[in-house]
């Protein structure tokens, strides 16, 4: 599936950890015309959100002040990011959390560990289908 | 697939981010033994260490170190319950904390010398396992502040708690997120930090609204601290102005020790019970409210087409039936809500407890609540009011031992709290004491005039800034006056008050309150110079008139004068408010309010915009004041009704609209 | 039968209630305006916590087209708070300072008054000596039994 050509996809990488927003980064760039917003906290997360469009955005769960679930159900609150496709990453061990993230609403779950193809083929098939 | 993206390049983030996890995480855990020895609770800094261990746990994950998953796993389970306890993480669980955490340490420098990780012990493993954090209810999660209550995680209300009782300054600042705010590098992250140094940060909170001048990206932050900074330094560092930092006000009782009442009864276990969130119960009660308005309208409707000749006998018993059943549903979800009134007022025994004497001034307290249930809602803001009376009972009205003996009453004093359901959908909560009893004269010679009822009485101590003593006592004086307490019962309630004393004998103040109440997110606006109030949900947009070039077309002779705005390269109808409701008045409308009817815009013109607020809306019941497009009304403050108005029922009448000649 | 009324003036005439209709009395200072209703509802007013919709019998009486806001109040005027089966309201009077002791016995059917008496808001007609005539108001009836929307 290719992703539109001639249009930079925008998308917002969320996860209070540096390591894992440079590593999802890396994952992600051989998407091709893409670039990456990064946001350390939910709050930032929202922040960004609010002040700029996004085609896709990459959230952890496990975060201070505003947890990934609220963050969702801000997200899906709003009704200009109602179809945003939102990937949730997060750490094993949070089985009854897959339910309660895709009934937050959103659009798909990968646990981590992840392989960095796992992820790459992942956020393709959000963004084809978006 | 082109080249693979290799994780192991990041070894060096890795590493120097997990040093930086176990560093924090060690402080945190030692921050927590010197709490323990204190006896006092650090449920924050619980939160902190479980993302800590959290974030440690997926890292590993990502590179593939096993031996730490392991570790932080089984230590982030211990600090998940230690979280669900109120934060409450005891000797045994900071000792085995801190061995894991140095474990995790010395693995990670395993990896940064390239050796072999070492395997995670299974007796640590075990002994994590099995580490019992006690007490795992934690102590009744105490009553904060309006506004924030529902909002917060237990180990927050804690912590509002804690500051609420030792008397600390708290604020709500608010933060608007703006194109202008970022491009100067100011952004929720370096609020947040900034907010943080000038004293202790409870929670921030994300709200979304209409977009507005106020709230360009139609987002606030709303922060709550605990701080003794100036109203100035706390709005600079918000970058907001110092008329929005509020103050929060609230009552609670400081966990101050973890024990519970021995001479409680215990709840009858053996009713099967779902916890709720409150924030759920709100969520339907909202859509039952649409459910309501929309129904009123569709009566209308059908009322119409009654009157147009239309055989509506079908259509109306289909909508009386709906009615009932809406009825129904209401009645089921306000059920939900219900609290019972013994869990509301356990608190009092504490505060009676702890402002007792012995050997000086001695109180008894009586409760004979029954099953008495009421709405979480009416519950909430009724509390801090209970609390007052009762404290000013206990400083007050109850006398020290030696004076009781000398006038022959028993040595300690009662208090009696008493709570019957009244007639209609109320209940009636009675405070008894048989203390000194209100000196009607000397309250007349010191307010000037004669007081001839207890209403008058009443109206006299419930007067802002009158005090029954020179200097504020200890617990009592606190600027949470009488006046304070009529206001929440009569106006915010909609109850009443009422007083009985006999000097030497004691005194009662009886509150009426209502079983349930509907609690609304409104804005409010003047039009016309008269106040209105609106709910946030129906409103898309509010926007600047004067920003636009208004075109007035010509008008049909008598009917509603409308202008047209171009928005977004659309079209716009600006609806003059103010001529709607036939409100005579000069002033110019500056701002306009959005909904959407069927799918169409359509835009009110208004004066100004005042507020934002959560009111309690009451239905208007009478024949003679029930009107299209007005759904209720509540009290802002000043005491006079203001009107919440149904602005697409409104726009439903402008076709209809004729000028009104004078007769 | 005797009973206890409230008198009180609208207008320059004097009318009674019955006591028992009545459940306070309350000094006046402004209402609620409430857009659509009836010209002779001055607005909404709130009574120890509760929502009044208070009637101007001025207007309901025919003396002035409709409640104004901007008329001028004066410092006697009163609200009348009235209670009829489940419905609670208000009467906008001129003055109300009397309570009295009427015998009911005495009240006789209202003569021919232009105006007032046609729209049936007075249901009997007393005198007190000398020459005090006092006119007894039917409240469900004035409280709107024919109620007109805008």
């Amino acid at each position: 599936m290719q992703i539109r050509a001639g249009v930079t996809q925008r998308l917002l990488i969320v996860d209070d950890s540096k390591v894992m927003r440079d590593m999802v980064a890396a994952c992600l760039r051989p998407l091709g015309d893409v670039s990456f917003d990064f946001a350390a906290s939910g709050l930032e997360a929202i922040e960004r959100l609010a002040l700029a469009n996004y085609q896709l955005v990459v959230l952890d769960l496990n975060m201070p002040d505003v947890g990934g679930i609220e963050v969702i159900e801000f997200i899906r609150q709003q009704s200009k990011l109602s179809k945003l496709p939102i990937l949730v990453v997060t750490t094993r061990g949070d089985e009854t959390s897959r339910t309660r993230v895709l009934e937050a609403g959103a659009s798909g779950f990968l646990p981590k560990p992840f392989a960095p193809d796992q992820i790459l083929a992942d956020v393709r098939g959000l963004l084809a289908s978006a | 697939m082109g080249d693979q993206v290799d994780l192991k390049e990041f070894v060096g983030g890795f590493i120097a981010e997990s040093d930086q996890l176990t560093a924090s995480a060690t402080a945190g855990l030692l921050e927590i033994e010197q709490a323990n020895a204190r006896n006092e609770l650090r449920p924050k800094t619980v939160r902190d260490l479980f993302r800590a261990l959290h974030t440690l746990k997926g890292l590993a994950g990502m590179m593939g170190i096993e031996p730490i998953v392991e570790l932080a796993h089984a230590f982030e389970t211990v600090l998940r319950s230690a979280d669900q306890a109120g934060g409450r993480l005891g000797a045994r669980g900071v000792e085995l904390g801190l061995i894991t955490v140095r474990g995790i340490a010395e693995r990670v420098r395993a990896v940064a010398d390239d050796r072999p990780v070492p395997r995670a012990p299974d007796g640590l493993l075990d002994e994590l396992a099995r580490v019992d954090i006690t007490g795992t209810s934690a102590a009744p999660a105490p009553y904060v502040a309006h506004g924030w209550d529902g909002r917060l995680a237990p180990g927050e209300r804690t912590q509002l708690a804690a500051a609420l009782a030792a008397n600390k300054k708290i604020y709500t600042l608010t933060f608007a997120p703006s194109d202008a705010t970022s491009s100067k590098g100011v952004t929720i992250a370096t609020v947040r930090s900034a907010v943080a140094a000038l004293g202790e940060l409870i929670k921030v909170a994300p709200r979304s609204q209409p977009a507005s001048a106020d709230a360009p990206a139609g987002l606030l932050f709303e922060l709550l601290v605990v701080s003794d900074a100036s109203v100035e330094q706390l709005a600079e560092a918000a970058s907001s102005t110092p008329g929005r930092v509020m103050p929060v006000v609230g009552e609670a009782v400081a966990p101050a020790s973890l024990e519970l009442p021995a001479d409680d009864e215990i709840a009858p276990i053996g009713r099967s019970v779902v916890r709720v969130d409150l924030g759920r119960l709100d969520e339907l009660q909202d859509a039952l409210s649409a459910l309501v308005v929309s129904r009123f309208r569709l009566e209308r409707q059908v009322a119409a087409l009654a009157a147009a000749g239309v055989d509506v006998r079908g259509l109306r018993e289909t909508c009386e039936q709906q009615g009932r059943q809406l009825r129904e549903l209401r009645r089921g979800i306000l059920r939900a809500r219900m609290v019972r009134v013994a869990d509301v007022l356990e608190p009092l025994s504490l505060i009676v407890r702890s402002l007792t004497k012995p050997g000086v001034k001695e109180v008894r307290l009586e409760l004979d609540v029954r099953d008495s249930e009421l709405d979480k809602a009416v519950a909430d803001r009724l509390l801090p009011a209970l609390v007052h009376l009762v404290r000013n009972a206990i400083d007050h009205a109850i006398e020290p031992i030696v004076d009781r003996e000398k006038a022959g009453k028993p040595r300690a004093g009662t208090l009696r709290i008493e709570c019957r359901e009244g007639a209609g959908n109320e209940l009636e909560i009675a405070i008894r004491d048989d203390g000194r009893g209100i000196d009607r004269d000397a309250i007349g010679r010191r307010a000037g005039k004669p007081i001839l009822d207890t209403a008058t009485l009443l109206d006299v101590i419930a007067t802002p800034g009158f005090s029954t003593r020179d200097s504020a006592t200890e617990t009592s004086g606190r600027g949470f006056g009488m006046d304070i307490v009529r206001r929440i019962v009569v106006s915010d309630l909609g109850g009443e008050l009422a007083l009985d004393t006999a000097v030497g004998r004691g005194t009662t103040f009886t509150l009426t309150v209502p079983l349930t109440i509907a609690i609304i997110d409104v804005f409010s606006f003047e039009c016309a110079q008269q106040a209105f109030v609106v709910p946030v949900a129906t409103v898309e947009e509010i926007f600047e008139l004067g920003d636009h070039n208004a075109v007035t077309g010509p008008s049909a002779k008598g009917r509603l004068p409308i202008a047209l705005i171009e928005r977004r390269g659309k079209p716009v109808q600006i609806i003059p408010l103010g001529t709607l409701l036939r409100i005579p008045c000069e002033v110019t409308a500056k701002k306009a309010l959005v909904v959407r009817r069927n799918g169409e815009a359509l835009a009110f013109a208004v004066d100004r915009m005042l507020g934002r607020h959560e009111v309690v809306v009451r239905p208007i019941d009478d024949v003679l004041a029930r009107v299209p497009g007005v759904a209720g009304a509540t009290d802002l403050g000043d005491g006079r009704p203001t009107l919440l108005l149904d602005l697409v029922e409104l726009g439903a009448g402008v076709s209809n609209w004729r000028e009104v000649q004078p007769s | 039968m005797t009973g206890l009324h409230v008198a009180f003036k609208v207008g320059g005439a004097e009318y009674v209630v019955s006591a028992d209709q009545v459940l306070h009395l309350e000094s006046f200072t402004e209402a609620t305006h409430i857009p659509g209703a009836p010209a002779f509802v001055a607005g909404l007013v709130q009574v120890r916590g509760k929502l009044v919709p208070v009637v101007d019998l001025r207007s309901r009486f025919g003396i002035t087209p409709g409640w104004s806001a901007t008329r001028e109040h004066q410092l006697d005027n009163r609200v009348i708070v009235v209670s009829v089966g489940s419905r609670v309201a208000g009467l906008l009077v001129d003055s109300a300072r009397d309570v009295l002791r009427l015998d009911e016995s005495t009240f006789q059917p209202p003569p021919d008054l232009v105006g007032v008496q046609a729209a049936g808001f007075v249901k009997a007609v007393t005198t007190i000596p000398p020459s005090r005539l006092l006119l007894v108001v039917d409240v469900p009836r004035v409280i709107g039994e024919e109620v007109a929307h805008a």
